[in-house]
């Protein structure tokens, strides 16, 4: 799966002209809200047009053009917010950053042609602005759906999957697993002994004694200086 | 789990979170889940030169991946005990 910024999307399913969805990954339609307009970036408004809100990505159709359509994946959106300061911008909307990747060898300025992946905000303006709250909410609810892709191991309850070394071979099992680590045979550390004999402190520092120049960092140094004072 | 419950911690309190593109946004802190996606209430732009569409916005969600950093209000660290938490949390404990 791709993810990008905001894009073309035009695919359809026939007869009722609402999107087509990647249903074998799990996607499904969370909201649909009819007669909404979209901008994009500092372009005036686009309308007619129907937003379908799915639990990967926000899918915006043209009532009256069936080519267009834009779609974001909610990954790429890191921020979403009601806005509703006239002043800000004329009708109320719910704003949207969305992460673009920086290309500096794209010169998009020249052409004139709208580069849909360079464009960094987008309102949605829902013609019953009483709906704010609840697209808001709807959008939190498929952010929260949507975290950072992660290696398998990550959500065990140690909740991390720190290195220590280049010999780690086990990931994850918190404090009551210690004995699992894999403790080469280098020099024993003063590290945690000179704790008060905590030794639970005491294996992690000893794995970090290990002579790898890679995790030798200046920071890690401080951090050595630091429990030798305590 | 550590910061997500030191976050839960400090909702109701004012914090500044700067975004990775640059954008720092100052509110209440509404609230925080695990991922630390961050709920702002009151909203303002910090810094105005970049994004100021965005001005009044009252309230925002921000996707915890692009918080670079979450600027605290000072009286609401313990900066000791937030160290050595950390640190029990590094080592699995």
């Amino acid at each position: 799966m791709v993810v990008g910024g905001l894009r073309e999307f035009a695919l359809r399913r026939n007869g009722d002209g609402s999107p087509a969805l990647d249903e074998s990954n799990g996607e499904e339609l969370m909201h649909v809200q009819p007669s909404v307009a979209v901008a994009l970036g500092s372009r005036s408004v686009e309308s007619p047009g129907t937003l379908y809100i799915t639990s990967r990505k926000l899918i915006w159709l043209s009532d009256v053009d069936v080519a267009k359509g834009y779609a974001v994946d909610f990954l790429s959106i890191s921020l979403h917010a009601v806005s509703r300061d006239p002043q800000t911008y004329s009708s109320p909307c719910i704003y949207t950053q969305i992460e673009v990747v920086e290309d500096d060898e794209d010169d998009t300025e020249s052409t004139g042609v709208l580069d849909l992946s360079k464009i960094r905000e987008m309102r949605l303006v829902p013609s019953d602005s009483t709906q704010l709250d609840t697209l808001f909410d709807v959008f939190c609810e498929c952010a929260e759906l949507n975290p950072e892709p992660v290696e398998e191991e990550e959500e065990e309850e140690s909740g991390h999957n720190w290195v220590f070394s280049a010999d780690q071979m086990v990931v994850g099992g918190g404090g009551e697993e210690d004995a699992e680590w894999q403790i080469s045979q280098s020099p024993t550390s003063v590290i945690g002994h000179s704790n008060g004999g905590d030794e639970s402190i005491a294996q992690p520092m000893l794995e970090l004694r290990i002579n790898d120049q890679r995790f030798d960092d200046a920071e890690e140094m401080v951090h050595e200086s630091e429990t030798k004072d305590h | 789990m550590l910061f997500f419950s030191y976050f839960k911690d400090l909702v109701g309190q004012e914090v500044t979170v700067e975004l990775k593109n640059d954008l720092a946004i100052r509110g209440t802190l509404h609230s925080v889940d695990q991922y630390l996606n961050i709920k702002l209430e009151n909203t303002r732009v910090v810094d105005q030169d970049k994004f100021p569409h965005m001005l009044s916005v009252r309230n925002c969600f921000i996707r915890g991946s692009v918080v670079r950093y979450v600027q605290l209000p000072p009286d609401g660290v313990d900066v000791d005990l937030l160290h050595d938490a950390a640190r029990r949390e590094a080592r699995g404990g």
